[in-house]
């Protein structure tokens, strides 16, 4: 017998949960500017989650997916993806929509259940939000073999949790992306509960990167609370896309330190010791700390950003509640390209039953 | 705002229970602080405030439970913004106004699952008209501006609707209940009680009649589960008397009169009925009867079909006695007569069980005298 075929999985990690660095650092990181704008942006995603699921418990927002605990992932892929690259998200991408140019209003629109935050001018050619678990991996691999067969230099980026890894497309999507060497980098957000099934319980391998071997793309596992090690591994994949050398699956380990959604209470299932420890390893803070040891962040810019993301999201939400609300076809409008005619008479009758003492006239 | 509804915390839920108040009345609250941790179906959750401001009110107590839509706690020194109606009705419609969104409706929620636009929802809080379980005109059983006129009419024309409250709904349901589940036949006969003794004791006839009944026919002495489709054969006689009150029907439990003496009984009947006349008849006390008797002679009425109420299987109505001309050897002679119903529960008994059981039942009251 021989051995026809080896492979294994890297993880890689250059700051430790305590902000220190485990390795010589990519010399990128001797400026501060990409770091500190990691952090920023990271600071302003956490701040803007807590508001979120406070406008939630007031009745202002509806149900809605937190991503505490993912901010590292979001920002990076945020900063590292051109404009022209093409974001194929799930729901937790708040933050990565943001830096992909969505408006504070319109984010918030969108969770607030009105369709014209999904359909925003400023998304381009990205996608909206795909609430199904794991589809959004096959239509990244469409908008991927558009790109492939016109021949354009960009990347696609999608986004899913552990749980998506279970699913049929996903895997189809890794396949396909494999036979069809595709510019894509699946992004598997890892972060240990797939509502209040656990990791352990996900799946029989000890990496869920792993699943890439069988597909025939590349296939790696990084800290998903060390930006720095998540900015290499993004890179490198976006590179590999775009220079049209196949796909990439990035399994980030995070811990998801919220709820599923506003509408879970992940007390009744998750141990507190584990979450308390995974507070310890958080994306944030980690960062803080390095800054600091490196001089490029002080209390007082803490400060003075702490108030001017306030400032930012009470504005954002200002003009989010500010908004007229989204007349009665849209239930309908944002459906189909072109509608077919069953649903054009449904929606004829729901602009006359909204009319006032509408159903008067049927 | 001045009430702070509870939102829909969930997706679609109904209500929740408060678990714990953080805050008091009178205390100054900022937006976003904590004020109360709730309890839905799914979750415990914290609910922040929505803004700043003095508490003046808060609605309901720790374990008490909120509906989605319902006041949580009212703020001082602000604008009702509930509205009252003077003159015509404005018929709300979206006219895109930015005070639309007001906080605590959140759109989802119990109130949709009634049918009607919001602008009918709010006429009808306007209002204050009851709108569960009516039925609109509109189509799919819509509720209209005109059905909510017509509710409004009728409120103040009659009334408005009282609710029922601890016996008479708790009959409401029993009724409801057993007419839903028991598959009812009534028997009716008349017995000749010509021989009685005008000082004979009727109920005490009655009730040791039901007991010869039994022994003639222990079918109708028994508990039916009509969802296991099993029945359950009673070896002591436990009848429940009806008692008419005016909060309601109550049915007490005189147990084991097939082994008691008649004076027992009656003694045991007396004070039965002053117990639930004085209201201190204790709950176990008008539980597990194993058959019924409602004896609506002492009132009026002749015959009647009296409502088994499950798990038992059989009730016995007497009505008023009465004198009738009758054939009794060829000859046509006035004689005094008692009109009996018997209903049983046709799943648990058969016909002809019941009929022999009316039988014994009517040749015991046919006797002279028991004693």
């Amino acid at each position: 017998m021989e051995t026809i075929y080896q492979a294994q999985i890297n993880f890689s990690r250059f700051l430790s949960a305590s902000g220190q660095a485990e390795q010589p650092l990519p010399s990128w990181t001797e400026q501060p500017d990409t770091l500190v704008s990691y952090y920023r942006n990271m600071v302003l995603a956490r701040q803007l989650d807590n508001k979120i699921i406070a406008l939630q418990r007031t009745g202002q927002m509806g149900t809605y997916a937190s991503l505490l605990g993912a901010e590292a992932i979001e920002v990076v892929l945020g900063e590292r993806m051109q404009p022209n690259d093409v974001l194929v998200p799930y729901y937790r991408n708040h933050a990565l929509q943001m830096l992909r140019g969505l408006s504070m209003e319109d984010l918030l629109s969108y969770w607030g259940g009105d369709e014209r935050g999904n359909a925003a001018a400023a998304m381009g050619e990205d996608f909206p939000n795909a609430v199904p678990i794991a589809t959004q991996a096959l239509h990244a691999t469409g908008v991927a073999t558009a790109m492939k067969i016109r021949g354009e230099k960009r990347a696609v980026v999608t986004v899913c949790g552990d749980g998506a890894t279970s699913k049929g497309d996903f895997m189809e999507a890794l396949n396909v992306a494999g036979a069809w060497q595709l510019p894509v980098v699946f992004m598997v957000n890892n972060n240990q509960w797939a509502i209040s099934v656990p990791r352990s319980l996900q799946c029989g391998a000890p990496t869920l990167a792993q699943k890439a071997i069988g597909a025939g793309i590349r296939g790696e596992q990084v800290d998903g609370n060390d930006v720095i090690a998540l900015h290499e591994s993004v890179s490198n994949a976006l590179q590999h896309a775009r220079e049209g050398k196949g796909a990439t699956l990035i399994e980030a380990i995070s811990y998801r330190l919220s709820d599923h959604t506003t509408a879970d209470d992940a007390t009744r299932y998750r141990n507190n010791e584990e979450l308390k420890a995974a507070w310890e390893r958080e994306p944030i803070k980690r960062l803080q700390t390095f800054l600091h040891q490196k001089g490029w962040w002080d209390e007082v810019q803490e400060s003075a950003w702490q108030n001017e993301v306030a400032q930012l999201i009470q504005q954002g939400i200002e003009r989010y509640l500010q908004q007229e609300n989204p007349p009665v076809e849209h239930l309908i409008d944002f459906l189909y390209a072109e509608l077919p005619a069953a649903l054009q008479e449904q929606r004829a009758r729901l602009i006359r039953n909204a009319q006032p003492g509408g159903s008067h006239h049927e | 705002m001045k009430y702070f509804k509870l939102p829909d915390l969930g997706e679609g839920l109904p209500e929740a229970e408060i678990v714990e108040w953080m805050i008091s009345e009178g205390d100054l609250v900022k937006t976003d602080q904590i004020l109360v941790t709730v309890e839905t179906a799914k979750a415990i959750i914290e609910i922040p405030s929505p803004q700043d401001g003095v508490v003046v009110h808060l609605f309901g107590q720790a374990g008490e439970t909120i509906h989605t839509g319902e006041p949580l706690l009212e703020f001082a020194g602000e604008e009702d913004d509930s509205g009252t109606v003077v003159g015509e009705l404005k018929r709300a419609s979206d006219n895109g106004s930015a005070d639309h969104f007001f906080i605590g409706a959140a759109p989802s929620t119990q109130a949709y699952r009634q049918t009607m636009t919001p602008a009918v929802r709010s006429l009808a809080q306007r209002l204050d008209v009851a709108t569960d379980h009516v039925h609109g005109s509109g189509q799919d059983g819509q509720l209209t501006v005109n059905d909510i006129e017509r509710l409004a009419k009728t409120d103040q024309t009659h009334g408005k609707a009282e609710p029922l409250r601890g016996v008479r709904k708790q009959m409401a349901r029993n009724m409801a209940l057993a007419h839903a589940q028991v598959v009812p036949v009534t028997l009716c006969e008349d017995v000749d009680i010509h021989s009685w003794a005008t000082t004979e004791d009727i109920t005490i006839r009655l009730i040791h009649a039901v007991a010869a009944g039994c022994k003639a026919e222990p079918t109708l002495n028994s508990w039916f589960d009509g969802q296991q489709l099993a029945r359950r054969m009673l070896d002591q006689i436990n009848l429940g008397v009806a008692v008419d009150t005016a909060q309601g029907l109550f049915v007490p439990v005189l147990r084991d009169i097939g082994n008691r003496k008649l004076e027992d009984i009656r003694q045991g009947l007396n004070r039965l009925r002053e117990d639930v006349i004085n209201r201190t008849i204790p709950p176990a006390e008008l539980q597990g009867a194993s058959i019924t008797l409602s004896n609506f002679g002492t009132i009026a009425g002749r015959y009647a079909s009296p409502i088994v109420v499950p798990p038992s299987v059989a009730i016995l109505g007497a009505g008023v006695i009465r004198e009738q001309v009758v054939p009794v050897a060829n000859q046509v002679v006035i004689h005094r007569m008692m009109p009996l119903s018997l209903t049983f529960d046709h799943r648990a008994a058969t016909g002809g069980e019941a009929a022999r059981f009316l039988r014994a039942v009517i040749d015991d009251l046919a006797k002279e005298s028991i004693s």
